[in-house]
């Protein structure tokens, strides 16, 4: 895993982002980074959508944030 | 004739004064924004990180440039398409194509080499928006269809496939047996290839021949690289892969749908790459939602409206699929009429894909008038004698009014349609409805008198 991807990995499990919110956190990244770094959150098979359609990974604050969160 | 290409329809539309040239290096993230806040198409000359490659968009949002592609004016667009799609023409096989002058195969494969662009707030990736796939059913043979791909990897994006459709029907077939679907997705692709991959052909039919009939010069076609399929030689990039067995298990969306909304998450599967290929100075067509969407689905609803119609002996004067319901969930026509055919126009439209209202009116009405369609509706209609509504027929999933969503993965879900007729009732007399007119409009000139 890249940093980059590791750093994907920890801020996924600490809130559920939409992809273009997580986009723009890393606007500084060159685009084509980002999304190699995507890609290999996206391989380990991890990432949850709660009912908004956010991004998550369950196993720390994120997740209870997900469940929380209900399309109305 | 020769056939034209995705760069010489960039060329009409740059002689026509319609395309906006951006010659700043952009960021592929900054590219719908951008053309978002303009009337005509874009051409983006430069891509921050990707030297070399080009990105065009928008460029049929308007009625007007849809009717430059079909060389005719803008009230006619049906009856052209109508025209030109009822002379199949089979494409030609070529050795050598543009397409494949840069190819990249095995480990080198990489999507990431293309200027993913982000599109909408919500998606849940980049995508590439304007395809052109081809697959193949043993049974049925070859098939196109256009479907939106989210970025998931350097190998694989999701494909969306909720909707029903030939490739959807050739997937599942595939599915059932436990195999992969190959296909070949062009991207940079001539309208009339995006046209032809909108229109709800019969299954049997060849879009590729319909393509060829609306150029009216045969699509050349040349031979995939990794996959027993063609796509079209003068495509400006080339996917080649196939669609995993694995039915609809992947996140995918949301995407800023032709319904104008954005979508929620659906499950669809995963397309892998096994092959990239493009020109050396290649064209990443981005098509803009909703706009383009909408008025590539137009002209194929109203042609298919006007075939309804003729197939039921009403004789039509006029049809539009106006882009509020997005060229694609209402039909209005106004018709010549005989007793009874307002009602026969009425069950012919509603028979046309997902078309949910079908107004039908008479040829004295202008359907292009919103005002005129408003007086018809007010004066030619009583409720309880003029409404057609049918439960249970197709729906589609990006109608939230239809709660897919409680279809469950895979599900296809149904709608209820509206028919109103707007023509002038059986026994009441014609004269009822004669217009007011100022007195002695024909004889007077104002400017005589200023």
């Amino acid at each position: 895993m890249s940093e980059l991807a590791d750093t994907i990995e920890a801020t996924l499990t600490e809130e559920p982002l939409q992809f273009g919110e997580l986009a723009d956190r890393h606007r500084a990244v060159a685009w084509r980074d980002f999304l190699h770094a995507w890609g290999e959150v996206r391989e380990k098979d991890i990432l949850k959508r709660d009912d908004i359609g956010r991004y998550y990974i369950p196993g720390g604050e994120a997740e209870a944030i997900a469940a929380e969160t209900k399309a109305i | 004739m020769a056939k034209k290409a995705f760069r010489d329809f960039l060329h009409d539309l740059e002689e026509a004064g319609e395309i906006q040239r951006v010659a700043k290096p952009v960021d592929p993230r900054d590219l719908s924004g951008l053309a978002s806040q303009t009337d005509k198409a874009v051409l983006f000359e430069e891509i921050e990180g990707y030297p070399g490659w080009r990105v065009a968009t928008a460029l049929l949002s308007s009625r007007r440039r849809l009717a430059i592609t079909l060389d005719c004016e803008e009230d006619r667009i049906a009856q052209e398409f109508e025209t030109r799609s009822a002379r199949a023409i089979a494409p030609e096989f070529v050795g050598n194509a543009p397409c494949q002058e840069v190819v990249m195969e095995g480990d080198d494969v990489d999507l990431t080499a293309l200027p993913f662009p982000m599109m909408h707030v919500y998606d849940g990736g980049p995508y590439i928006s304007g395809t052109f796939v081809v697959s193949n059913d043993a049974e049925y043979g070859r098939n196109a269809g256009s479907y939106r791909m989210m970025y998931r990897n350097r190998r694989e994006t999701g494909i969306d496939l909720v909707s029903p459709s030939d490739m959807r029907f050739y997937y599942q077939r595939m599915l059932d047996r436990g195999e992969p679907l190959p296909i070949a997705v062009a991207v940079g692709v001539h309208p009339f290839e995006m046209l032809a991959a909108s229109y709800k052909a019969p299954i049997a039919s060849d879009e590729l021949e319909l393509a060829g009939g609306l150029h009216g010069a045969a699509v050349p076609m040349v031979k995939c690289r990794t996959v027993d399929l063609e796509v079209p030689a003068d495509s400006e990039i080339v996917l080649e892969g196939e669609i995993l067995p694995i039915g609809w298990t992947a996140d995918e969306g949301p995407f800023g749908e032709f319904s104008q909304i954005s979508g929620d998450v659906k499950w669809n599967p995963v397309f892998r790459v096994n092959c990239i290929t493009h020109r050396r100075d290649p064209v990443f067509y981005l098509l803009q939602m909703p706009w383009e969407n909408d008025w590539l689905s137009a002209p194929v609803t109203e042609a298919a409206g006007l075939q309804a119609l003729r197939v039921a002996s009403v004789e039509p004067v006029a049809i539009r699929a106006p882009v509020g319901s997005c060229g694609y969930w209402t039909l209005i026509a106004s018709i010549r009429k005989r007793p009874g055919e307002g009602k026969n126009a009425l069950l012919a439209l509603l028979s046309v894909a997902e078309v949910k209202l079908a107004i039908v009116t008479d040829d004295d009405i202008d359907i292009n008038n919103p005002d005129d369609i408003d007086w018809a509706l007010t004066f030619r209609v009583q409720a309880d004698q003029d409404l057609i509504t049918l439960s249970g027929a197709r729906g589609k999933h990006v109608d939230p009014s239809i709660r897919a969503w409680e279809m469950g993965q895979g599900g296809l879900p149904l709608t209820a349609k509206l028919g109103i007729d707007a023509t002038i009732p059986e026994g009441i007399p014609k004269w009822l409805y004669k217009r007011i007119e100022a007195y002695g409009k024909d004889r007077l000139r104002l400017e005589d008198y200023l």
